[in-house]
């Protein structure tokens, strides 16, 4: 995760943030010019600070070989970072584009919303060379909900402090008022955060200026954070990020072939990160089987569906599905909902003599054979007549056979390649080739890997 | 679609007509009411979208589908979500297959050709210049000339054949059936659609199920709705409609609806209620309207849609392509038959979860032998059928205890099919295996199914018989119009959206020329 600071900011802003998060990825924080380390470049506007983080992340890549990469930005760092995603993605050598974008406050890509009069005050700080003391300390105030703790405090203070007169005026007079919001939208998926109690940049600037250029559906609110976030309610950030990467990085198995497919501009932005999603693993969720029921479950769905080069977790996404109230718009009126027909679907399975997860696969399919046939049932309380039996099974095959086709990995399986049948550009790629027994060269499915 | 700059009306106003459902029934009546000059609002219960905005990913499509619960029952009962239903601005034609036949003549007096089902109460001619408007309007492509109608042209090329087409058209010749390119309510060519903007030609991604994401399709949102806004139409969406105000003649003042939760109620003097063949039931039957016949839901029809599957040497992909693009009209009275009326055949390109979920289902398959099939995905293809289905008054539709969210009973529909269905599906699985076999196809087997909600609110003669006349004006109420999939009569072999079109630019004429009561 690269992680780009705000105007006055530094690398260290993020120090907090990258504390909670360092366990799970490999947070690299860089001074952007003008700011910390770099106090010294004079690459300050807007382009030329996009080529230099390109530059960085670019050898990054090359000398880490991360699996994937995550960009973040707070307020003038992520109108940097929305730039350097949207040019990754128009390709640049030696590049993949992130797989996830974290924008905390940002400046939008367009003309920054600032009331005239604070920004002349903050030139006007500039106007003699040094910034004062009293100048970066109201300046960081201004910027935090309640006062941060003294060393936090006191180091803002210092980073304010530490960037250069040519950088700060470069943004405030140039920088923040440059709009390019032509660029883009950006495709890769983005977690856009906005500090509860910010000014200018708060949730209802961040909805109308932020979310139009990226693949955003929602602005999430940080409470007790102005726009100082990152120092001010780290574990909260962290756990949005975290939340947001569960959802959109690859997981680690995932096939080159198939992890490029699904990269590529062929997939447009929502089915991309649908399919990314279901990649990861259910998030936790309510447990609405009981341990036995999950057990009968789990020994059901390996017989209706024996994976063969797959290991797609389907009885406990089933589970997730039911917990969640994910219908399919229709049920049998002799069934009762969801949840109460596989719960008794499943007891009656467990409750015929012999049980059913015990019994080894040949009975177990003699058994559901005979559920098919209307032979399994039972009229005690909380089961399913053998009637209800039959219409239940083929509701649990329809499910598993749903959860597991849908599951990018099983796609990849059977060579199924329709999720990559058109971008977000204006003109979607299709298929030019549609005839038996032709290929498009892009068309490498079933992996070979996975067979 | 874009509604920021519609015309709006306030919900005091006594608007001279509300639409409700914005599918094949209402969208071509807004625009004809507005583009006659008339206030009217439509009342959509799903959300408003760009084509651009839909996903090829069959799971997340469901947000184009009615995902609230029906209950199904009987001896085949029914299959509804992302297999027969709709919702959106757009209605079920954001995700309709796009399939375009014309009824035949012989289908709309079934009755008195063969003595089964119902005659519908108006001429095939009156439908005809309708049909070939709405096809000229949604720029139809299709065959140069059409081997069972020598009357008609379609002014766009056919849609390329897929392999599944490739592997029909092969079939057929064979077994000496003439088939040919499809009628497809889908623009071959880059086309200018008036109101709205560019249609781009049909790429042949195969997503047309769910959404087409380039206009190409002739969606509702791409084509009579932004006609109707350009008149001055208003769309409300997210808007579900729970209920009718009456006065003391009962004829309808208000319209009742929730949007975000707030219940409001549009004045009006017309309402047409074009919510599909079992939404549309299920209010009348929530609010005790219209239905003093008694036949509101009754005779739900679904098409008999038998398909054959086969493995083929030769890898088809038949995800890729638009899904069917070959047809033949052979079988509409195929020789020596044993049923009355008949069936078309389409070839098939089908989605791995909609097609796993078929196997499954109506196939009745899990365990290896399904595994073998889905792990054989690239090398399936199939055909299948649209067929008649007679009314039954036992296939019907009622309302269960049970409420939905707004706090209407939902529907339980029972259906099953009698013995024309049954012979339908055998002289078609007969057929369609022949052609299989011919083409190439082994391992051919077959998956019962059924496709279309049909019926529940039929057109008819009199008061005693049907729910609305042959103007789709109700009986019982003076300004309650119905006109959807509904009021279909007899099902018609044909797939019915084209017919469903016609009709509701018939109704909005009749209705403006203020046509009396027949
Ligand atoms: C997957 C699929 C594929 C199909 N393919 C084809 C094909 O290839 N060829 C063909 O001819 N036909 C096809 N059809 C059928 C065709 O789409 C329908 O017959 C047609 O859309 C029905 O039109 P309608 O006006 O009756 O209802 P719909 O198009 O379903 O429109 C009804 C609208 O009313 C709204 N509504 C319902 N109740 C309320 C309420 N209370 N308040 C407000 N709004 C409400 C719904 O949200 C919906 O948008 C297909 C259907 C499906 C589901
Ligand atoms: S196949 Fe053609 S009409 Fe169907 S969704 Fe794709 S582009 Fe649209």
């Amino acid at each position: 995760m690269v992680l780009l600071h705000g105007l006055g900011c530094s690398a260290r802003t993020w120090r907090h943030l990258v504390h909670e998060l360092d366990d799970e990825l490999d947070c690299v924080a860089l001074d952007l010019p003008g700011h910390g380390e770099e106090s010294g470049s004079d690459a300050l506007t807007v382009a030329q600070m996009v080529e230099t983080v390109l530059e960085q992340v670019a050898e990054l890549l090359r000398v880490r070989r991360p699996r994937a990469w995550v960009l973040a930005g707070h307020s003038m760092g992520g109108k940097v970072a929305t730039l350097v995603a949207a040019a990754a993605e128009a390709g640049r050598p030696g590049l993949t584009p992130p797989a996830a974008l974290v924008l905390v406050a940002s400046s939008p890509l367009g003309v920054e919303p600032m009331e005239e009069s604070k920004r002349a005050q903050m030139i006007g700080w500039r106007a003699d060379g040094e910034l004062s003391e009293q100048d970066a300390a109201e300046f960081v105030d201004a910027n935090t909900a309640d006062a941060l703790p003294a060393d936090d405090r006191a180091e803002a203070v210092a980073d304010v402090r530490r960037v250069s007169r040519t950088a700060w005026l470069a943004w405030l007079e140039r920088g923040s008022l440059e709009d390019w919001s032509g660029t883009g939208p950006v495709r890769t998926s983005t977690l856009v955060v906005a500090g509860g109690a910010d000014g200018d940049l708060g949730a209802d600037a961040q909805r109308r200026l932020v979310l139009p250029a990226v693949a955003a559906t929602e602005v999430v609110e940080v409470p007790g954070a102005a726009h100082l976030g990152m120092l001010e309610q780290p574990a909260a950030l962290a756990e949005l990020v975290r939340d947001h990467l569960h959802w959109t990085l690859p997981p680690p198995d995932l096939p080159p072939g198939l992890a490029a497919l699904l990269a590529s501009d062929r997939v447009s932005a929502r089915t991309r990160r649908v399919l990314l999603r279901r990649l990861a693993p259910p998030r936790p969720h309510e447990q609405v089987l009981s341990d036995a029921q999950r057990a009968t479950l789990v020994a059901v769905v390996a017989r209706v569906l024996p994976q063969r080069a797959t290991d797609v977790d389907l009885a406990d996404r089933i589970e997730a599905d039911l917990a969640a109230g994910v219908g399919d718009g229709w049920r049998f009126a002799d069934l009762p909902d969801d949840v109460a027909a596989w719960r008794a679907g499943l007891d009656t399975l467990a409750g015929r003599p012999g049980g059913f997860a015990e019994l080894d696969d040949d009975a177990q399919d003699a058994v559901l054979a005979d559920v098919v046939a209307g032979q399994v049932g039972s009229a005690n309380a909380g089961h399913l007549s053998t009637e209800q039996m039959t219409l239940w099974f083929e509701d649990v095959r329809a499910a598993v056979v749903r959860t597991w086709v849908s599951h990018p990995a099983a796609m990849a399986r059977i060579g199924y390649d329709g999720f990559a049948n058109g971008g977000d550009g204006a003109r979607k790629q299709g298929y030019l080739r549609v005839g038996a027994g032709e290929r498009e060269p892009w068309q490498t499915l079933p992996l070979e890997v996975l067979a | 679609m874009r509604l920021d700059e519609m015309r709006t009306h306030a919900t005091s106003e006594v608007v001279d007509a509300v639409v409700i459902g914005t599918g094949a029934g209402g969208a071509p009546i807004l625009a004809r009411l507005a583009a006659a000059g008339l206030s009217v609002v439509a009342l959509e219960a799903g959300s408003n979208s760009e084509p651009g905005d839909h996903t090829a990913d069959e799971l997340e499509a469901a947000d184009i589908y009615w995902m609230d619960d029906r209950l199904s029952a009987g001896e085949m009962p029914e299959v509804f979500g992302s297999n027969n239903s709709g919702r959106g601005v757009g209605g079920a034609m954001l995700h309709w297959g796009a399939f375009c036949p014309r009824p035949d003549a012989r289908d709309l007096a079934l009755r008195s050709t063969t003595g089964a089902g119902v005659d519908w109460p108006l001429a095939h001619a009156e439908l005809v210049p309708y049909l070939a408007e709405v096809e000229r309007f949604l720029s139809v492509s299709g065959p140069a000339t059409y081997p069972w109608d020598d009357t008609r042209s379609y002014a766009l090329p056919p849609v390329a054949r897929n392999a599944p087409a490739q592997a029909m058209a092969r079939g057929c010749e064979a077994v000496g059936l003439t088939a040919t390119d499809a009628p497809v309510g889908l623009v071959t060519r880059d086309v200018h659609q008036e109101h709205w903007g560019l249609r781009q030609a049909c790429v042949n991604c195969g997503s047309c199920h769910q959404g087409c994401r380039n206009g190409s399709k002739a969606s509702m949102d791409a084509t009579y709705l932004p006609l109707a806004v350009a008149w001055g139409a208003e769309i409300r969406p997210d808007s579900m409609v729970t209920g009718m105000e009456r006065d003391e003649h009962g004829r309808i003042t208000a319209v009742v609806y929730r949007r975000d939760g707030v219940e409001h109620r549009q004045r009006c003097r017309a309402v047409f209620l074009c919510g599909g063949g079992v939404e549309t039931p299920r209010l009348l039957l929530n609010l005790g309207l219209a239905n003093s016949s008694g036949q509101v839901g009754r005779n739900y029809m679904a098409h008999v849609a038998t398909q054959v599957w086969g493995r083929f040497e030769d890898e088809m992909r038949m995800n890729r392509g638009y899904p069917s693009s070959l047809i033949t009209e052979d079988l509409l009275r195929p020789d020596g038959a044993d049923f009355a009326g008949g069936y078309l055949v389409q070839s098939l390109g089908v989605q791995p979860v909609t097609l796993a979920t078929s196997l499954a289902r109506g196939g009745e398959l899990w365990g290896d032998r399904l595994v073998d099939l889905l792990e054989d995905y690239t090398h399936l293809a199939g055909i299948g059928i649209n067929g008649e289905c007679l009314p039954h008054e036992s296939n019907r539709l009622v309302l269960t205890d049970e409420v939905d969210a707004h706090g209407l009973r939902r529907a339980r529909v029972d259906f099953g099919r009698g013995d024309n269905e049954d012979a339908i599906d055998a002289h078609a699985e007969a057929t369609m295996r022949e052609v299989w076999e011919a083409a190439g196809a082994r391992d051919v087997f077959t998956i019962p199914r059924s496709a279309h909600t049909l019926g529940t609110c039929r057109m008819g003669p009199d008061a005693d018989s049907a729910v609305v006349d042959a103007d789709c004006r109700a009986f019982d109420v003076d300004n309650l119009w119905i006109c959807d999939s509904s009021v279909f009569p007899s099902s018609l072999a044909a797939n019915p959206a084209l017919t469903i079109m016609a009709l509701a630019l018939r109704t909005a004429d009749r209705f403006l020329a203020g046509t009396p009561r027949p």
